[in-house]
């Protein structure tokens, strides 16, 4: 039986790999496999062998060791954070056991004459490849650690053996919490039991701590070695270094320092690990109910996330009171608005909008006054501008209550009494309305706040200029950004059905979403280009005639129909797009 | 009333409706029949305006659905088989949204009797995820139905639905068609056209095999027989192949 559960895994894996391989056939992947490899080559390989060559060549000294008198202290904090890990395991979870297994592999595993320690070993078995992956992925990330000592197969190994011992103890745990739970014990009773245990085990380590130990002075907190001193000295006193034994030991090959540390190390973890291995496999309890419960879960959360619906996948949506009151009549584009804007969150609603405005007008007057928060004012004024940065970046690739929420629902779309633009439009009007919002609040906080040394000739006059004529522009430039992800979901829609899918992992789907964000930014500035160029025109020319707020406010609007226009241009576009859109054509193999 | 003249939808190379003319006048029920892949629900899609023919006039309640698609898309209504809804509108806002984008002039109103009707009326505040497959199909109806459509087309009506559903299902079109609507529907359940159908039409790899009343087309396949059944029907017409 083993045997066939082990065909079951490779043969899974390997069609896995292959269908991967496969399908870099297709443009849209192979494209995007080769920009994520080569952005993954740039983001983390290139720097490793090019620092390497550099410390090789003197160039530089090398990456800044960890002192080794230093190396136990940081193995019992890690211990210690180890441990906390751990007992959150025993306190968090209410639920029965459950193994997750995909719903093909209960219909077929669980009525075939497997027993079940067979298929809590297949379960252990599948998760190796899972754990491996990650242990890979955050050596790759982490390769820069080399202050730990190690190289990058040490490390990878040492990552291996937390996660997998990790992902052991969590499933005997969950065992044996079963197990209480079919003799009687609540999961509010047993939480009591382990604080309890955990407040006793912390009484008598402090008291036998005060009784070694002299209380921490204000020389213990002087500099970064004095605390390090001192928590060392905490750490291998009473009972913690007995405490942190198997956490330390898990730990070990991670934070060896050199390859014959590394293999001392590996004995005390394996025993650990193989520990944990016999525990579970010996820990059986009745989890085909809750693993039922679990796969139905996961099958409903998987469909709700291929379908791009990330609320729906987190079990998040609930039915709420709309942002306005739709009337009966009126523009059907404002239907739209009103639909998307049920599918946010409820902070968004117009009187959020004037409270925090309130609130940064108030706060931001008040710290004007005191002299001694200028540095404050500051602050809020260069986050306000991070905010506003972020936003009309990365804005319309978060808030998408739009065409690209809402194309699997086309077929209804097009059903309605509506010419393509007034679709377009509708489905634009709720990032638009979203993003001009924080956009609006950002931008007035940095003109409240914002005054850097320097930039005295920004008048409150000029600033009210500013405002004024950012008021109606953000909306424009928010909606000519989103208009550019919103093209992509019509023009290359199995493009974007396959960047939807956000469950879809790969080097080929990390390309294909650089290759979007970039086009994204280029489309954007293109388009700003004539604007922009109209404006410094205008701005250069008039000021001299009329002064600089007049100037200001003679190239905003400029700027305003030069962008309106392009934005009129790429929804009616857009909207002739759609209408002659077909699903089921688009998205033919 | 529709008419179709000279419908044919191709994909690339591939056609998928073969220069299909028919006319369904307000009161007929007609089916669409044939095999898996003969073309039933592209041309219900293309009668819907979801997808654009290729070539051929559709004309529904006498708009010329090409030159003047708002015109003609509200005077229709369409069933998809699998009820798409929005997955954050509760059933009432779903009715309000549809009332909006029809412009239906007092869609609370009308509302209330739909759902009782449906008997959905006590699920008016719940969302589709919390509603049964036969209550969202139910919601799809009541969507479809709240700008009172003088021509509706149903794709698979009964998929999913359990027994009293389907009798309710039958009752709704039949009673819709008796008040002046026009209905085209598709199936593969033959006995759903016997009971609900006036009309028929036979369609395989795209073309129309035939078309006409239940008893027009069954004498066409009968061959001088009595009493043959509309499967035998069905299976002489189409050859007993999808291909």
């Amino acid at each position: 039986m083993i045997g066939a559960l082990f065909y079951l895994r490779v043969m899974s894996l390997r069609n896995a790999v292959v269908s991967r391989f496969r399908r870099l056939k297709q443009p849209k992947y192979l494209v995007g496999a080769i920009v994520g490899a080569g952005y993954v080559y740039f983001a983390f390989f290139r720097g490793f062998h090019t620092g390497r060559a550099a410390a090789h060549h003197g160039a530089y000294p090398g990456p800044v060791s960890l002192p080794p008198d230093l190396l136990p202290t940081v193995l019992a904090l890690g211990a210690l954070a180890l441990l906390v890990i751990v007992l959150l395991g025993w306190i968090l979870p209410d639920q029965r056991a459950g193994l997750t297994f995909s719903e093909a592999e209960i219909a077929f595993l669980f009525p075939a004459p497997v027993r079940r320690r067979t298929l809590i070993w297949y379960k252990l078995l599948n998760s190796q490849v899972a754990i491996m992956f990650t242990a890979a992925i955050i050596t790759l990330v982490t390769g820069s650690w080399q202050f730990l000592g190690g190289n990058a197969l040490t490390h990878g190994i040492g990552w291996w053996f937390i996660l997998a011992t990790l992902h052991l103890h969590f499933i005997g745990a969950s065992f044996a919490m079963t197990r209480l739970m079919d003799q009687g014990i609540t999961p509010w009773r047993r939480r009591f039991a382990v604080l309890g245990l955990i407040a006793l085990v912390a009484v008598v380590t402090l008291a036998w701590l005060w009784r070694d130990l002299r209380a921490p002075q204000g020389s213990d907190f002087a500099d970064f070695r004095t605390i390090a001193d001192y928590l060392s000295t905490l750490l291998a006193s009473g009972p913690l270094p007995w405490l942190l034994l198997p956490a330390k030991a898990v730990l070990g090959p991670y934070l060896a320092p050199d390859v014959p540390a590394f293999f001392l190390a590996l004995g005390p973890a394996l025993l650990v690990f193989v520990a944990h291995y016999a525990w579970v496999l010996r820990s059986e309890v009745s989890f085909e109910d809750a693993s039922i419960a679990k796969s139905e879960k996961r099958a409903a959360k998987i469909a709700a996330v291929r379908e791009g619906n990330w609320r729906a996948a987190s079990g998040a949506i609930k039915a709420r009171t709309p942002a306005f009151r739709l009337a009966a009549t009126g523009r059907p584009e404002f239907a739209f608005l009103w639909k998307n804007l049920l599918s946010t969150f409820p902070v968004f609603r117009p009187r959020t909008f004037f409270g925090v405005a309130l609130a940064v007008v108030a706060g931001c007057q008040w710290l004007g006054t005191m002299p001694g928060y200028r540095g404050a004012l500051a602050a809020v004024g260069v986050v306000a501008l991070l905010v506003a940065a972020y936003t009309l970046f990365l804005g319309p690739q978060l808030a998408r209550q739009d065409l690209r929420s809402d194309l699997l629902n086309a077929d209804i779309l097009k059903t309605y009494p509506l010419r393509g633009w007034q679709v377009v439009l509708g489905e634009l009007l709720t990032p638009v309305v979203l993003l001009s919002a924080i956009l609006w609040l950002a931008l007035g906080t940095v003109l409240l706040a914002f005054h850097p040394p320097g930039f005295q000739w920004l008048s409150p006059a000029l600033r009210l200029a500013l405002g004024a004529g950012l008021v109606p522009l953000v909306p424009v430039v928010c909606a000519m950004q989103l208009l550019v992800p919103n093209a992509a979901a019509l023009v290359f829609p199995a493009w974007a059905q396959s960047m939807r899918n956000r469950s879809e992992r790969g080097i080929e789907m990390l390309g294909q979403r650089l290759i979007f964000v970039a086009g994204q930014f280029l489309v954007i500035l293109v388009a700003l280009v004539p604007a922009a160029l109209a404006a410094f025109a205008l701005i250069f020319a008039t000021q001299w005639l009329i002064g600089a707020v007049a100037a200001v406010a003679v190239a905003a609007v400029a700027v305003l129909v030069i962008l309106i226009a392009e934005v009129w241009c790429g929804i009616w576009w857009l909207g002739q797009r759609f209408d002659k859109f077909d699903l089921s054509l688009e998205l033919r193999p | 009333m529709i008419e179709v003249s000279g419908l044919i939808k191709r994909y690339g190379a591939f056609t998928a409706v073969k220069d299909l003319s028919f006319v369904v006048r307000p009161g007929e029920v007609l089916g669409l029949v044939g095999p898996n892949g003969a073309g039933k629900t592209t041309t219900l899609r293309s009668l819907a305006g979801i997808i654009p023919a290729t070539a051929g006039t559709i004309r529904i309640a006498g708009q010329d659905l090409a030159a003047d698609p708002v015109a003609a898309k509200r005077a229709l209504a369409f069933f998809p088989d699998e009820p798409r809804l929005f997955d954050y509108l509760t059933v009432r806002q779903h009715l309000a949204f549809v009332g909006r984008i029809y412009g239906v002039a007092n869609p609370e109103a009308l509302a209330q009797p739909l759902l009782e009707e449906l008997e959905i009326a006590d699920k008016a505040e719940e969302l589709p995820g919390a509603l049964s497959r036969g209550m969202k199909q139910k919601l799809a109806i009541a969507c479809g139905l709240l700008h009172s459509p003088a021509v509706m087309f149903f794709d698979e009506p009964l998929t999913g639905l359990d027994p009293l559903g389907i009798r309710r299902m039958k009752d709704s079109i039949l009673k819709r068609a008796r008040s002046g609507a026009t209905v085209v529907l598709s199936s593969h359940l033959l006995s759903l056209l016997e009971e609900v159908c006036s009309h028929v039409l036979i369609l395989k790899k795209g073309e129309k095999i035939a078309d006409g009343t239940l008893a027009e087309v069954s004498a066409r396949f009968a061959n001088g027989e009595a009493n043959v059944s509309l499967e035998e029907i069905f299976i002489r017409a189409t050859g007993g192949t999808e291909s």
